[in-house]
C-alpha cells in the first residue's frame, strides 16, 4: 500500500462464474492483463463475450451471491477480489470509478443532477454543503455542460442522451479517481455526439492524468483512442496487443474476422462482408477445445479438443491464442 | 439505376405532424424523394432527425398530414384508411423492423410467422402453402425441417430477424421497407444479414428503402443516400459520390464523426458542436443553421430549396460544400 506501484492495475488469472439453473456459467474465465499509468486499453468482443462482467469484476460489482469469483485484481496495489464490500467502499470513487452505457438508468431520474453530483463528494471527501456545490458546477463545466450553474438544479429527464452521460461522467471523476472503467459509454449516443464524448474523455484523461479502461463492440471506438486492445471470445482472451498490432498483424482468425465483418465507410457501396458463420456460443455448453473452433474457417482436430492457451506473437506484448493463427503479414494470408 | 424510367415510389412533400396547437412536433417536415425499381435507397440520419416516422407514415402506420405517396401510380395518402384499396397496396410493400424479437410474436410458431400474410390473403392453401413457407425459410437460412415448429423465443435476434425476412417476403412485395434492422445485432451477425440482404434483392427483384443511423452500414447496402435533418432531407445522391465529397456541411460533419476500425485514420479534429434543435420549435430558414459554421443570415431568414450540385446529387443549402474530386 505504502509503495506506488508501476502498474495502476494488475489482473491476474481473473475468473467470474455465475452459479445459474443450467450450470455454472464462466462469464470470464482465466483473465490476465495490466494497466500502466496514463494509459488507455481497450476491451472489445460481442455481446456475450464476458467483458462488461470483466470490467464489473474489476470493480468488485459483481452480486452477493451465486458467483465466484477466483485470481486477483490488484488496483494500485489494492486486492479487489475477495475483500470486504466495506473496504471496496473506500477504494470506489477515488480510486477507481465506472461510467455505465446507459445515461438514463445509471441516474436517478427523480434527483437534480447537482444532487447526485454532491452526494459523491459529500459522502466521499466530507465536503460542506457550499462546496460540494462548488465543486459539482466545477465538474459539470469541466465535462461541457453550458451554463452548468442553471444545469445543477436540472433532473435527468431535462437533459438529452449526451448531456446525461457528461452528468455521469461528471460523478465518476467528482473524487478524481486513478482508473477510469468506461462501460460501453458511447454506445446508443447519435455519432457527432459520441464524437463529442470520446473526445471530452481523452481530454480528461490527459488533464487528470487518469488510465482509462474502454470496454465497446464497436472496433471504431477504439481504434484511434487506445494503446492497447484486448480482444475477447466467450470469456477468455483470444488476442492482446498495442492496437496497431492488433489492427494490422493480428494473428487470432477471430479478430480479423471481427474486423472484416464491420462494414467501413471507405468501401465502396455494395462491398461484399466478409462473414463468419454462426454466433458466439452458449457459455453453459462450452466445449473443451477452442471456443472459436466451431466457426473457425482453420480449425483442426487439435483446436476442437485442446484449448489454446496466449502465446507471444514476434512484437513484444502481443499474444494470442490460437493454434493455426494467421501468418504475421496479412498478404500471405490470401494465398 | 434505371433514371430514365418511371420511379417505383414517389414521395412528395411528405409531413407528419404529432399533437396539435403549440405542442405540435412536426416530425417529418416535407420530404421529396422517388425510388427506382431494383435500387437501394438508404435513409440516413441521427435519432430524432425522423427517419423511422418516414418509414411508417410511407406505409401508412402512422398518418402523413400531407403529401403524397405514390407506389406505381397509386397515391397510398389518399387512400381510405383501414379500406380494402389500402390493404391490397400494402401487399407489395412490407416493413422489417429495428427489434427482431419484439416483432415476432414469441408463442407462435416459425412456420406460422411466416405463413401469416399467405393465411390472412388466402392465396395459396394445404400443401403448396407449406412448401412456400419451406421455401422462404431456407432462403433465409433456417432449415424449415428442424427449426419450422420451434417457437419464435426459441431463437437468438439474427434468427429472429431472418424469420421476419421471410414473412416480410411472402407476399412476393416490391418494395422493402428496412427500419433500423441490423442495429441491435452484433457485427459478425449484422454482416451475415446484410449479406443474405443483398442476395435476397437480387433474387425477388426487391426495391429497397433502407433506413439507419450507421452511415458504414448504409453505404455498404446502398445505391444512393439520403441525409436527413430535423425532419428534413438536406442532401441527396449517390452512394460513392455522397461520401466521397458531401456538398452539405451536415453530412460533412456526420461522416467526420464517423469512426473508422483503423488505427491510421485521423481523430475527430472538426466535431459537431452542441445538440439538434428540438423539433417542437425548429429554427428560421435553414434548420441546420445553428450549428453550422457557414451559416449567414440568408441562412436564417431563407430556407434553402433543393438545388442539383451534380446528375442526380441535390442539396438543400445556401452554400453548399464544392464536391470537386481529388
Amino acid at each position: 500500500m505504502s509503495v506506488t506501484p508501476e502498474k495502476l492495475l494488475v489482473v491476474n488469472d481473473l475468473s467470474t462464474t455465475f452459479a445459474t439453473a443450467g450450470g455454472p456459467l464462466p462469464a470470464v474465465a482465466n483473465v490476465s492483463f495490466d494497466l500502466t499509468r496514463n494509459e488507455t486499453i481497450g476491451i472489445v468482443g460481442e455481446s456475450g463475450s464476458g467483458k462488461t462482467v470483466l470490467s464489473r469484476t474489476i470493480m468488485g460489482l459483481q452480486p452477493r451471491t451465486n458467483v465466484a469469483v477466483t485470481g486477483s485484481v490488484l488496483l494500485n496495489g489494492n486486492e479487489m477480489v475477495g475483500t470486504a464490500e466495506s473496504v471496496k467502499r473506500g477504494l470506489w470513487g477515488t480510486e477507481v470509478a465506472m461510467v455505465f452505457q446507459d445515461p438514463m438508468t445509471s441516474l436517478n431520474p427523480v434527483m437534480r443532477i447537482g444532487k447526485q453530483i454532491d452526494e459523491t463528494l459529500r459522502v466521499r471527501l466530507g465536503m460542506s454543503k457550499q462546496d460540494a456545490k462548488a465543486r459539482a458546477i466545477e465538474l459539470l463545466e469541466l465535462v461541457g455542460i453550458p451554463s452548468p450553474s442553471q444545469r445543477y438544479d436540472a433532473f435527468p429527464g431535462q437533459l438529452s442522451g449526451g448531456m446525461r452521460q457528461r452528468v455521469v461522467i461528471a460523478i465518476a471523476l467528482a473524487c478524481s479517481p486513478k482508473l477510469l472503467m468506461a462501460d460501453e459509454p458511447t454506445t446508443g449516443l447519435d455519432v457527432t455526439i459520441q464524437a463529442q464524448i470520446l473526445n471530452l474523455l481523452d481530454e480528461l484523461k490527459e488533464r487528470l492524468h487518469m488510465s482509462v479502461v474502454l470496454v465497446t463492440h464497436d472496433l471504431g471506438v477504439v481504434a484511434t483512442r487506445t494503446s492497447r486492445i484486448v480482444v475477447m471470445y466467450a470469456g477468455r482472451i483470444v488476442e492482446i496487443g498495442s492496437t496497431r498490432d492488433v489492427f494490422a498483424n493480428h494473428r487470432m482468425p477471430y479478430t480479423r474476422a471481427l474486423l472484416e465483418s464491420s462494414p467501413k465507410v471507405s468501401n465502396a457501396s455494395h462491398t461484399r462482408l466478409i462473414t463468419i458463420p454462426g454466433r458466439p456460443p452458449n457459455l453453459l455448453k462450452l466445449t473443451q477445445g477452442c471456443s472459436f473452433a466451431p466457426r473457425c474457417a482453420y480449425a483442426s482436430d487439435k483446436c476442437h479438443q485442446e484449448r489454446p492457451e496466449l502465446q507471444g506473437a514476434d512484437q513484444p506484448g502481443h499474444s494470442f491464442a490460437c493454434w493455426n493463427p494467421l501468418p504475421t503479414t496479412r498478404g500471405d494470408s490470401a494465398s | 439505376m434505371t433514371d430514365t424510367t418511371q420511379p417505383l415510389l414517389k414521395v412528395r412533400d411528405l409531413k407528419v405532424i404529432f399533437g396539435k396547437g403549440h405542442h405540435a412536433v412536426s416530425a417529418v417536415a416535407g420530404v421529396s424523394f422517388d425510388i427506382f425499381e431494383g435500387e437501394t435507397l438508404g435513409l440516413v440520419g441521427e435519432s430524432g432527425c425522423g427517419k423511422s416516422t418516414t418509414g411508417k407514415a410511407l406505409m401508412r402506420i402512422v398518418e402523413p398530414s400531407s403529401g403524397s405517396i405514390e407506389l406505381d401510380g397509386t397515391d397510398l395518402a389518399e387512400l381510405k384508411k383501414g379500406g380494402r384499396q389500402l390493404r391490397n397496396i400494402r401487399t407489395r410493400m412490407q416493413m422489417i423492423f429495428q427489434d427482431p424479437i419484439s416483432s415476432l410474436n414469441p408463442r407462435r410458431r416459425v412456420k406460422d410467422i411466416v405463413a401469416e400474410p399467405l393465411d390472412c390473403w388466402k392465396t395459396v392453401s394445404g400443401h403448396e402453402r407449406d412448401v412456400l413457407v419451406s421455401d422462404l425459410l431456407s432462403k433465409v437460412g433456417i432449415d424449415p425441417a428442424v427449426y419450422g415448429n420451434r417457437y419464435a423465443r426459441q431463437f437468438s435476434g439474427g434468427q429472429c430477424q431472418r424469420i421476419s425476412i421471410a414473412r416480410s417476403l411472402a407476399m412476393r412485395p416490391k418494395l422493402l421497407i428496412c427500419d433500423e434492422m441490423v442495429s441491435a445485432l452484433d457485427v459478425s451477425v449484422q454482416a451475415q444479414i446484410l449479406n443474405l440482404l443483398e442476395d435476397l434483392k437480387a433474387e425477388y427483384g426487391l426495391t429497397l428503402l433502407f433506413i439507419a443511423h450507421d452511415l458504414a452500414v448504409v453505404k455498404n447496402v446502398s445505391d444512393r443516400v439520403a441525409v436527413m435533418y430535423l425532419g428534413k432531407i438536406c442532401e441527396i445522391g449517390p452512394a460513392d459520390a455522397l461520401y466521397e465529397a458531401p456538398a452539405h456541411p451536415y453530412t460533412k460533419f456526420l461522416l467526420g464523426a464517423a469512426l473508422e476500425a483503423d488505427p491510421d485514420s485521423p481523430i475527430h479534429s472538426q466535431v459537431l458542436e452542441g445538440e439538434p434543435p428540438s423539433p417542437m420549435n425548429p429554427p428560421s430558414g435553414c434548420r441546420f443553421r445553428t450549428r453550422c459554421p457557414k451559416a449567414t443570415e440568408l441562412c436564417a431568414s431563407e430556407e434553402p430549396m433543393s438545388q442539383e450540385v451534380a446528375p442526380g446529387h441535390q442539396v438543400a443549402c445556401h452554400f453548399p460544400l464544392s464536391i470537386t474530386r481529388k
